[in-house]
């Protein structure tokens, strides 16, 4: 549990260092106000205000960010002789990982944080109240925490410290994008819409958007339950198979 | 205590270490001499637990590598090739951190590091991000690393590569204190000269075989370390120079070069005795000297003229 603490206190220091922390506050920031200036009175999202609809996007595109950042911390970490030389400590194996993963929680509450915060300003309400603003950041986090993993898996296979992050910067991006947490369903063309409506990001935020409003569909709720909880299980089960490996080889 | 049996290491179908067997007795210095690619690094990674074995037994401390690797673990120290420090950390914090990795509490890891400051001399960089050292400080920060926890057994990837003279005297000077504590250290190098001054006895790798064990006195007597190199003024007084030296044993003559090789294991000795007969027959020289044979002739001597392409 020590070294948990020393490696993970190491991340953050590092993280304040190479102003990570700064862009995980700042991104949901700006993006959340380019969003909302710059789509507002363009996307019609009919009684719901903009930025009510646009913030559990805003939050899941942080959350992915920060996934990011964790894929290239553990690529570099694996391929530097400092990872090697933690592995002939008589430490867990994993300690290494679960101080980087709640690093990633981390920056994900501080994200939350910034986001809510500076949407609050632009009008946004957790109208449903503290049990359902408990479930929001329950599901944020959980998403984080399965991404954090996965970025896990990819960063200490791929060894690259450069690429493997670039990587996976476009496929976020597109199914963040394409999804229905940026603008309804019927603003994409009709051949689109299948795909959009049932990406899991379109599931999720629309789940989020469900519990800062108070009303939750339940099929909606158990799509993205089962989205965030079994990424969960299967990302974290190849994170953990991962580091086994890499002590192997 | 170090002990290896015929430990062999595939990667793939390449064979990195064919079994390789030798053993380091507690407190004494150990030097895994050989080119790069001779399988010095592997076997490291395999005594310090990152690599498991394709076949052999290895045991550190009393510890079997593989049965037991969180043993292993507790009882030594790696100091990797490459610095194995966090660059954007001060030496200070580096040192904190791996400090309290190994256990330690905040207050207890931020005297220990503070007592390894002063005594690697660094109190005037220990501040400093990493990234901002020389060579020869990042080595000594390493080292200090792997000793945060004093060591059983310690070892040393090559840790005068890349160094300058004097960080590298620094260095040994380090090593040589090291083995006066009772540290059983397994040191890797290229360097003959370096497997000479630090090490108790020598291993000698060439492409994943033990090709010689000894110490550096046995390896001296059979390899005849080092020779004394006549140049004559003039290459029609080669064959006097031959005869003058006629009575020692293996003298070696290479008329393209011009030189005689003398072997001279009593070293300057032997080269003012050399000098003495060719002054006194009147032989004009070029050039004498005293030479150590590169590693690369202590490998063809080891394996033979049959290696020699």
């Amino acid at each position: 549990m020590t070294a948990v603490l020393a490696l993970t206190e190491r991340v953050v220091r590092s993280g304040y260092r190479d102003q990570d922390i700064a862009f995980a506050v700042l991104a949901p920031i700006l993006t959340f106000v380019g969003f909302t200036v710059a789509l507002r009175s363009v996307i019609d999202t009919g009684e719901m205000s903009y930025p009510q609809y646009v913030l559990p996007a805003v939050v899941v595109q942080a959350m992915l960010f920060g996934a990011l950042n964790t894929t290239d911390r553990a690529a570099t970490e694996h391929s530097s002789a400092f990872g090697a030389r933690l592995r002939t400590l008589p430490i867990s194996t994993y300690a290494p990982l679960l101080a980087r993963i709640l690093y990633c929680l981390l920056r994900g509450v501080l994200a939350l944080v910034a986001a809510i915060g500076v949407a609050h300003f632009f009008g946004f309400r957790m109208d449903g109240g503290f049990g359902y603003g408990l479930a929001f950041a329950a599901m944020s986090l959980t998403l984080t925490l399965a991404l954090s993993l996965g970025a896990e898996a990819t960063g200490a296979r791929a060894k690259r410290v450069d690429t493997s992050s670039q990587l996976l910067l476009i496929p976020q991006l597109f199914l963040v994008l394409l999804s229905t947490g940026m603008a309804p369903v019927d603003s994409f063309p009709g051949w689109l819409q299948p795909f959009v409506q049932y990406q899991p990001i379109s599931q999720i935020t629309e789940t989020l958007r469900g519990f800062a409003s108070g009303h939750v569909s339940g099929p909606n709720l158990a799509v993205s339950l089962a989205w965030c909880l079994g990424l969960l299980v299967a990302l974290g089960a190849l994170a953990v198979r991962t580091q086994q490996r890499s002590d192997e080889h | 205590m170090i002990e290896v049996d015929g430990i062999s290491k595939s990667f793939g179908p390449m064979p990195a270490l064919r079994d390789v067997s030798f053993s380091v007795p507690t407190g004494s210095v150990c030097g895994l001499l050989g080119h790069n690619g001779a399988g010095k690094t592997t076997v490291v990674k395999i005594l310090s637990t990152l690599l498991v074995p394709t076949a052999g037994r290895a045991q550190v401390a009393g510890f079997d590598v593989v049965e037991q690797p969180a043993h292993v673990r507790a009882s030594i120290g790696v100091t990797g090739q490459d610095a194995a420090l966090d660059p954007t950390m001060t030496g200070r914090e580096n040192l904190v951190l791996f400090a309290r990795l190994r256990g330690m509490g905040r207050r207890q890891a931020r005297l220990r590091a503070a007592e390894l400051i002063a005594h690697f001399d660094l109190e005037y960089a220990a501040d400093r991000q990493v990234s901002t050292y020389s060579g020869g400080m990042r080595r000594r920060i390493d080292i200090a690393v792997s000793l945060v926890v004093p060591p059983k057994v310690l070892f040393l990837d090559e840790p005068t590569t890349g160094l300058d003279p004097r960080s590298r005297r620094d260095v040994w000077a380090l090593v040589a204190a090291l083995a006066a504590q009772d540290v059983t250290v397994l040191l890797t190098t290229q360097y003959l000269e370096e497997a000479d001054v630090l090490s108790d006895s020598i291993v000698i790798l060439d492409a994943g075989r033990v090709i010689a064990t000894g110490t550096s006195e046995d390896l001296k007597r059979r390899m005849g370390f080092s020779y004394c190199q006549v140049t004559p003024l003039h290459p029609e007084d080669l064959s006097r120079v031959v005869a003058l030296v006629g009575d020692y044993a293996e003298v070696e003559v290479d008329t393209d070069g011009n030189t005689v090789s003398v072997p001279a294991p009593h070293g300057a000795a032997t080269l003012s005795e050399v000098l003495r007969r060719l002054d006194e027959s009147g032989v004009e020289l070029i050039d004498i000297s005293l030479r150590k044979p590169s590693l690369d002739e202590v490998f063809l001597h080891l394996t033979g003229p049959t290696l020699t392409v």
